[in-house]
């Protein structure tokens, strides 16, 4: 590392600036070594989300092309605030998110209890079977939801098979389609960091509880939960965020009338071309995606107190 | 190979808190654990002493009931535990790193038993409060384990199986996550709070200064077996094999002829055994003297000499083999110098051992 910072160094025109450079990036101290990726996030997102924000924020006036005045309004929020659309539409989003984050949570939650009470092939088999679906992408496994859950699909004829039902049941572009949709599509987010924390888990804490007592019952609510919090909030943290923006699943498992937030801000520009809605509505989308993620960092870092008095 | 000797037999009666009965544990074709048996009287700390991989924390574990054994029986207070759940066994453990639970206060942590047991939160606060008195950790209570020193952290491991009451304290390697300053002290300071507090204890370790320091008896343990259990210094001066003998402390053993239940020692003196035919005799070092020049019939050349405080350790090379000797340091002008010929001796025949080859 040293040698090539000093190859560098030599090449450069200047090469105390570049070398210092080089140095801090390199130290690992404050957020030097964040700064790359600090830059290439403000320029592909943040700058142009700012732009997206003005859209929202001016009022436009174009006569034959051209912008002839713009002036600061808050017409388009207020206007969005006191819809009643916008109300339901915000509203089914964040219930879809927080029930795909509790099944997940309440499916993932298990594998990840096998995952530390099992064997090394266990241990390889979940891991296997969580990652597969991650490598095929998620447009092409919502298709594979259509494929099973329509009309002449596998459930459907599976069910007349056996006589159960006479006609096939109503599953794809109801709210119970999304659903399936998103929890299998998130669940392994959730279950990833679940299971990097069970990797480095101390067996022998569950060894201690037993010894002093405990069921299994008893251990797996006393020390093995509150352990995993920290893990619980990430997973909780990505699968919320994933799921109440999430625009794909809706669209094609709701069959273009299930209407939550992302496929609202898609329709108004898209569609409707109405680029100051939508970016009033991304806005909206954005804060109170935030008010949940910070509810969920307090709540995580109340439980974790704990991990914060190490070095005391 | 296996002698438990006959004078400990008398504990194995009803007297014995512990009583570890033929015990034998395999994982797959691997047998970690033979024949074991051992018992272990009421305020007794007994400990177990091997290399790695001889089966004694396997053994600590099957008297906790993490793993059961394949055959025999482990009897506490005459009852068989080997259908007894883990957490139904009275007996505590603490753990090679102490296995404190983090997220718990030293308070909590030493109270999880109690709560685990459903009993009522004044009682569990006043039973935690004595026991942190009992441990000398009086105010540390709200702190969490990661605050804490290594030997507290060791404490509070203590104070958590001891406020159950356990009939026997099992102890894997406690002074491993140590440094060496500490352990010296910490040593004595477990022993007297164990005898204080009339607990019976089995304790394991690689250490034997560890083991000599902490224990009432030891049961040296080698390939799964128990070799020999004696106290302290039984263990030492008549080690019951030559493994033991090797293991504990160091040794000079030497080849010879066994005659007539008489075994001749190299300096002339002579030594009574069972066996016949050709044989192992070990001496300690101190048990060996050393006189400069050729004065008796064990003669040798001085290799090596190194002062060990008030005391010279000698190698000597001699027709036996080499020999190391333990003597008291001589006046400058009588000390030999490295290649002097030197006559070795046995000072007392009777702490000499006499193996099979």
């Amino acid at each position: 590392m040293t040698a090539s910072c000093t190859r560098l160094a030599a090449r450069s025109p200047t090469p105390g600036l570049l070398e210092a450079v080089a140095d801090k990036l390199l130290s690992g101290r404050g957020i030097w070594p964040a700064v790359p990726a600090i830059i290439a996030l403000t320029v592909v997102a943040v700058i142009p989300f700012i732009i997206l924000l003005s859209l929202g924020f001016s009022q436009i006036e174009m006569e034959r092309g051209t912008i002839v005045s713009q002036s600061f309004t808050l017409d388009y929020l207020i206007n969005a605030l006191s819809d009643p659309l916008y109300w339901t539409t915000f509203q089914r989003s964040m219930t879809l998110a927080l029930t795909t984050t509790v099944l997940c949570l309440v499916l993932g939650y298990p594998v990840a209890y096998l995952y530390l009470i099992g064997g090394r092939w266990t241990r390889r088999a979940i891991l296997i079977l969580t990652i597969a679906p991650l490598l095929t992408s998620g447009i092409v496994r919502t298709y594979a939801w259509l494929v099973i859950l329509g009309g002449r699909g596998v459930v459907n004829t599976a069910l007349m098979q056996m006589g159960l039902i006479d006609r096939p049941l109503r599953i794809v572009n109801t709210h119970v389609a999304v659903l399936i949709g998103m929890v299998q599509i998130h669940l392994p987010v959730m279950i990833l960091p679940l299971i990097a924390l069970m990797a480095r888990q101390d067996r022998r804490l569950e060894e201690a509880s037993y010894n002093l007592g405990a069921s299994r019952l008893g251990t797996l609510w006393h020390v093995i939960l509150p352990m995993s919090a920290p893990a619980i909030g990430t997973g909780t943290a990505l699968v919320f965020t994933l799921s109440y923006t999430t625009f794909v699943v809706p669209q094609l498992l709701g069959g273009g009338n299930y209407l939550n937030a992302a496929t609202m801000i898609y329709e108004q520009v898209v569609y409707s071309l109405e680029w100051s809605k939508g970016s009033v509505s991304a806005l909206i989308l954005m804060a109170s995606c935030l008010v949940v993620l910070t509810l969920i960092a307090m709540a995580t870092s109340r439980i974790t107190r704990w991990t914060k008095g190490r070095d005391a | 190979m296996m002698q438990v000797p006959v004078a400990k037999a008398e504990q194995a009666t009803s007297a014995a808190v512990l009583r570890i009965a033929a015990v034998s544990k395999r994982f797959g074709s691997m047998t970690v654990l033979q024949d074991c048996s051992l018992s272990v009287a009421e305020g007794e700390i007994v400990t177990l002493l091997g290399p790695s991989g001889c089966g004694k924390t396997t053994l600590l574990r099957c008297i906790a009931g993490f793993w059961n054994p394949e055959e025999g029986a482990i009897l506490i207070d005459g009852q068989d535990t080997v259908q007894t759940p883990v957490n139904r066994r009275p007996v505590g453990v603490v753990f090679q790193s102490y296995a404190l639970f983090p997220h718990l206060t030293v308070a909590e942590n030493i109270g999880y038993g109690l709560r685990m047991r459903g009993l009522p939160k004044t009682e569990i606060a006043a039973r935690v409060a004595a026991a942190l008195e009992t441990v000398s950790l009086s105010g540390l209570g709200g702190r969490y384990p990661a605050q804490l020193s290594g030997g507290q952290q060791q404490r509070v491991a203590i104070a958590r199986v001891l406020v159950l009451e356990p009939r026997v304290l099992l102890l894997d390697e406690p002074f491993n996550a140590l440094d060496a300053k500490l352990r010296g002290a910490m040593q004595v300071d477990l022993r007297q709070l164990i005898k204080r507090l009339g607990m019976t204890a089995i304790f394991v370790t690689h250490d034997q200064e560890e083991a000599l320091t902490m224990s009432d008896r030891i049961a040296v343990m080698r390939a799964g077996r128990i070799e020999q259990v004696a106290p302290p210094e039984e263990i030492f001066d008549r080690p019951a094999t030559a493994y033991v003998a090797d293991f504990i402390g160091s040794s000079n053993f030497w080849q010879a002829e066994a005659q007539a239940g008489r075994v001749i020692l190299p300096d002339g003196q002579d030594l009574s055994t069972s066996l016949t035919g050709p044989v192992r005799v070990m001496s300690r070092p101190h048990n060996l003297s050393l006189q400069p020049g050729a004065l008796g019939p064990w003669q040798g050349r001085l290799l090596f000499q190194r002062s060990v405080g008030a005391l010279v350790e000698y190698h000597v090379t001699t027709d036996s083999g080499d020999m190391r000797v333990m003597a008291m340091r001589r006046p400058a002008a009588r000390q030999p110098v490295e290649g002097d010929t030197v006559t070795l001796g046995v000072i007392d025949p009777g702490l000499c051992a006499v193996y099979e080859p």
